[in-house]
């Protein structure tokens, strides 16, 4: 019966793959410098910055995310690498990037007002009416 | 050699193929179906509402499909807003900084009434549909220009009204109108009705170009065949009925005619396959008089062809009709036979 071909293990197999799976968390908990990550965003307009209340916050992947609360405040899910590098968006804001170092524990973000125009024609079903002198 | 040649051919087919029918293999039915089952309240999670919108769907425009959707039948437009906008931006219009500054609390104003009231004016729905394809990564644009409405038939080509997007998917830009496809604005009543116009959406950019008029010329998708914007203003003038029933729009290319008595004068046009020309008509309005005709119509290959005789002199807003729903306007001066 073809289940039965288990593949048989030499014990130097088996040392090696201890060995790779060893090195694994090794790397690992030298890389692992865990941080966690708080603090406030804020968006500046012409005159003031003012706490933003619902800013998205999240990896690149956006695997993780979380938003701000009403004062601004965010204390990001998931403890980070240094390297890691987290995005802030926010309508009507450009978006900005940080970089996790190992003294991103209290951030302070200001957003930039994005520099757009607003217009706005609408969409209606009123007929056009010629504007003539005695109409 | 081979390879070049095949370069050329994809090139070429990919460049002949109108914008709908490069999505031709596509039913919408499931971005559809996700699009007005996704609720959200207000507008503060973006990342996750947009993931919701497209982690079910394989293709990029199928994403792009959920996200204008659930904009068009979630986000109401905001007339209060316009009418106010409009009014300042006249005031300011010589006050470089009182524009500056009226702009800003404007943004901050029309930003948060988006997040929290889902209601907004054009910009606000193509910032929004960009942001939300960002989130997906795919590549789009907030194209500003010159809308043209029944409000705004005389343009200050200074003065830009108008937001709507572009899309790129394989390389290849579409166009969309969420503002428009949203619904209709009533502008006297202060009301907005949430009334879905399948038409602005991978518009062909020969229709699209009638009423949106691009400041960057290369968002009208049209290459050299762009118009100029002398032309643009002496279009004729269509409405959201033309995006519904229309695949292309023929002739007149003007909204004003001049014609001697007796003339016979043709307006071509493609309509969409269901529908049926019998109920096509033109409502002639002169002063406070208005009626109805039927013309003369004839089909030659897809072209619906409509004839009509002016028999009598005046001046009339000739608007065409399908059933109950305006598709455009012209203007015809019919001056008797020896009148220059």
């Amino acid at each position: 019966m073809k289940t039965s071909t288990t593949v048989k293990m030499t014990t130097s197999t088996k040392i090696l793959i201890t060995l790779f799976f060893i090195s694994f968390l090794c790397t690992s908990t030298i890389n692992a410098q865990k941080v966690e990550v708080k603090g406030v965003v804020k968006g500046k307009t012409e005159e003031k910055a003012e706490p933003l209340n619902g800013v998205n916050i999240y990896l690149k992947d956006k695997s993780v995310y979380t938003s701000s609360n009403r004062k601004g405040e965010f204390t990001f899910p998931k403890t980070l690498n240094v390297g890691d590098v987290i995005y802030f968006s926010y309508l009507g804001y450009l978006k900005q990037k940080v970089t996790i170092t190992k003294n991103t524990t209290n951030l302070t973000i200001v957003l930039k007002e994005d520099d757009n125009e607003m217009l706005g024609a609408v969409g209606t079903n009123k007929r056009f009416s010629s504007k003539r002198k005695g109409q | 050699m081979q390879k070049a040649f095949f370069l050329l051919f994809v090139l070429f087919t990919t460049h002949c193929f109108s914008q709908k029918t490069d999505f031709k293999h596509i039913n919408f039915a499931k971005a559809d179906r996700i699009a007005s089952t996704i609720k959200s309240k207000r507008l503060f999670n973006l990342n996750k509402l947009t993931l919701d919108l497209t982690k079910n769907l394989d293709t990029d425009i199928e994403k792009v499909r959920a996200i204008y959707k659930w904009i068009c039948i979630n986000i109401a437009s905001d007339f209060k807003l316009y009418s106010k906008n409009e009014r300042k931006r006249k005031k300011y219009k010589k006050d470089s900084i009182k524009l500056a500054e009226w702009n800003s609390e404007l943004k901050r104003d029309l930003f948060s009434k988006l997040l929290k009231r889902k209601k907004t004016i054009c910009t606000g729905y193509a910032y929004l549909f960009k942001a939300m394809c960002d989130v997906v990564d795919i590549e789009s644009k907030m194209v500003y220009g010159f809308g043209r409405t029944v409000d705004v038939t005389e343009f200050d080509p200074n003065y830009p009204n108008h937001t709507w997007n572009a899309f790129k998917i394989n390389n290849k830009w579409y166009l969309c109108d969420a503002t428009w496809a949203a619904g209709i604005s009533y502008p006297d009543e202060n009301r907005f009705i949430f009334k879905y116009n399948d038409g602005y959406f991978l518009t062909e950019p020969e229709l699209f170009i009638k009423n949106h008029f691009p400041i960057q010329k290369e968002f009208s998708l049209l290459g050299d065949k762009m118009p100029t914007f002398q032309e643009f203003i002496e279009m004729p003038l269509l409405y959201g009925g033309a995006y519904t029933y229309l695949n292309k729009y023929i002739a007149p290319k003007k909204m004003y005619h001049s014609l001697q008595k007796g003339e016979t004068f043709n307006f071509n046009y493609v309509f969409k396959k269901e529908i049926d020309p019998k109920n096509l008509k033109l409502v002639f309005v002169s002063g406070v008089s208005e009626k109805t005709y039927n013309p003369f119509i004839s089909q030659k290959n897809d072209t619906t062809i409509l004839r009509y005789t002016f028999n009598k002199a005046g001046y009339f807003d000739v608007h065409l009709y399908y059933k109950e729903d305006i598709i455009a306007t012209y203007i015809f001066e019919i001056k008797k036979d020896n009148q220059n």
